[in-house]
């Protein structure tokens, strides 16, 4: 197997009394779209800060392409372009001269720098406002320019800190589309998030991460089956015969009328039930299917939603 | 060694104060064009010869030494301490660039500032009043190496400085205090005993006789002690602001 993008062993850091990471272990391969999924405060900004060479490490090792990320920093920070969640703010300068400064920081002359430039700019629909100083740009455009920022060297690896934090609809689908594009081009993409939708269609694989610790890690479709609570909830009409048994093979929970069943595949599982149902004299009134979802693996894991 | 990184830093810094020169360059210009005109035109007639020296001539050297020093270190300690603050510091921190690339990028763009505000207040000195320059490339050096050493300075104290009040503080509190009691104004020897002694342990006051020796050749301390202060300065806080920042402290946590 070849060298990982990414691989993190042992991870700690405190700050003050405060454990913000408690032994993280990560391994991303090159290639791979790979989620950090956690609530606010769970470690995610400090763990890829520590990689990116803006927090000491406490203990543990960081290495990226097999080297650490203290002794080989110029190597590994060259390999990685970051979009951070906070927005810089610069008075002094266009976007297009901010990007110009970026490439030359690693090391790109401006000839080099400029069709990459250009491309991005027009890419991202900056194009038209290359001669604006940040402040004149609105959020989108910012987080957009943000991006641009973090590509501007064309590094193999982008961390993205909640990309899509605070941004509408319509930009947050613009971004998914880029972010796969990228990907699909042989990007290692890390990105940490705390909407679960963004996770799950956009990651090969996703840790959930809370208080420091990472509880799973797996692809979404397998964290999902292993954890996940399916369900199809059955309104059923007025019941006359109390004998359950034909039931018997399901779990199912029953509230009056209304029953809830937990499966693991609502596809396969509903004709069963359907069937099962049909064998008897009750009238079906109505069928719903709950989807299981990284909500329903973070719920269970943790005992609460992400989002609380 | 990233050079391409580094004189980009420099292309960032030197670009950011000449893009605001209103705040950064005529401000200087326009306080000395006045102490010119104020002492030059009034108080010169009432006050006699220094040393030998017409007041306005005497002071002028002083009022280039106080704007390249208070520039110098002004360029950094408010563009390391803005950085900070606007968040703009990761952008450096991530990059594959050392804390002494970092840190010598700055030093240079606030050594270019003192020294660009130096030499224009010599300008003006010379066309308003016809201020003769005895060693032209000495007095130069000398606002270089000055430059260099308050920029360091300044480095460092946007380095430790936390909020602008901070740093309002040591600007306010110390440096212009140290510059006017450097003897800008005066000759240390028409202070008595006891302020001449306190004179000696103001490293500002060495810059001052140090340029008032290469420009009229007049001084109250050896040229060659002025020298070395400079030298002394300058590798202190040279060494000083680039371990701080190789080490993280303060921006890094």
């Amino acid at each position: 197997m070849s060298i990982p993008a990414i691989e993190v062993s042992g991870l700690t850091k405190s700050y003050g009394d405060v454990q913000a990471l408690r032994g993280v272990d990560i391994t991303i391969q090159k290639g791979e779209f790979f989620g950090l999924l956690g609530p606010n405060g769970a470690g995610k900004t400090t763990l890829i800060n520590i990689l990116t060479g803006l927090v000491f490490r406490d203990n543990g090792t960081t290495n990226v392409f097999g080297k650490d990320t203290v002794k080989n920093y110029r190597f590994t920070r060259s390999k990685i372009g970051i979009a951070a969640q906070e927005l810089s703010v610069d008075w002094f300068f266009p976007i297009e001269k901010l990007l110009f400064f970026q490439a030359g920081y690693y090391g790109l002359k401006p000839a080099e720098a400029k069709p990459k430039i250009n491309d991005l700019l027009e890419r991202l629909g900056l194009s038209e406002k290359r001669e604006s100083r940040l402040r004149q740009l609105s959020g989108g455009m910012k987080r957009r320019f943000q991006l641009a920022k973090a590509l501007v060297h064309d590094p193999e690896i982008i961390i993205l800190d909640e990309p899509t934090a605070g941004v509408d609809v319509e930009l947050r689908r613009d971004l998914w589309d880029y972010l796969r594009d990228m990907h699909s081009g042989g990007k290692t993409i890390l990105l940490t998030t705390h909407y679960i939708e963004e996770a799950e269609m956009l990651c090969e694989n996703v840790a959930i991460i809370n208080k420091g610790k990472i509880l799973k890690e797996g692809s979404p479709k397998n964290l999902t089956d292993e954890l996940g609570k399916a369900g199809i909830t059955v309104q059923l009409g007025k019941i006359e015969n109390a004998d359950e048994s034909y039931l018997s093979e399901f779990t199912y929970t029953r509230e009056e009328n209304r029953y809830h069943f937990s499966v693991k595949n609502p596809d396969s599982a509903m004709p069963q039930i359907i069937q099962q149902l049909s064998k008897t004299d009750v009238q079906i009134q109505s069928i719903e299917c709950n989807v299981s979802s990284l909500e329903d693996v973070f719920l269970n894991l943790t005992g609460k939603g992400i989002n609380e | 060694m990233n050079w391409i990184g580094l004189s980009t830093l420099i292309q960032r810094e030197v670009g950011r104060f000449f893009s605001v020169y209103r705040q950064t360059v005529l401000p200087g210009l326009i306080s000395s064009g006045l102490y010119i005109t104020v002492f030059g035109f009034t108080l010169e007639q009432r006050i006699s010869d220094i040393q030998g020296v017409p007041y306005t001539l005497f002071i002028l050297p002083g009022l280039i030494m106080m704007n390249t020093l208070t520039n110098a270190t002004s360029n950094t300690a408010s563009s390391m301490l803005q950085m900070k603050l606007l968040q703009q510091l990761p952008d450096l921190l991530t990059a594959p660039l050392s804390g002494a690339e970092i840190a010598l990028a700055y030093i240079i763009g606030g050594t270019v500032r003192g020294v660009v505000n130096g030499v224009l207040v010599l300008l003006l000195g010379v066309l308003l009043i016809g201020l003769p320059v005895m060693n032209v490339m000495g007095t130069i050096g000398f606002i270089f190496l000055v430059s260099w050493a308050f920029a360091s300075m300044g480095l460092l104290l946007g380095q430790l400085a936390e909020s602008w009040d901070q740093l309002a503080m040591m600007q306010n509190f110390f440096l212009t205090p140290l510059s006017f009691l450097g003897g800008i104004f005066y000759s240390i020897n028409m202070l008595p005993e006891w302020a001449q002694k306190l004179s000696y342990i103001n490293p500002i006051y060495y810059m001052i006789n140090g340029i008032r020796y290469t420009i009229l050749g007049i001084s109250n301390s050896s040229i060659s002690t002025s020298f070395w202060m400079a030298i002394f300065l300058t590798a202190l806080f040279t060494t000083t602001a680039i371990l701080l920042m190789q080490s993280g402290k303060k921006i890094k946590e």
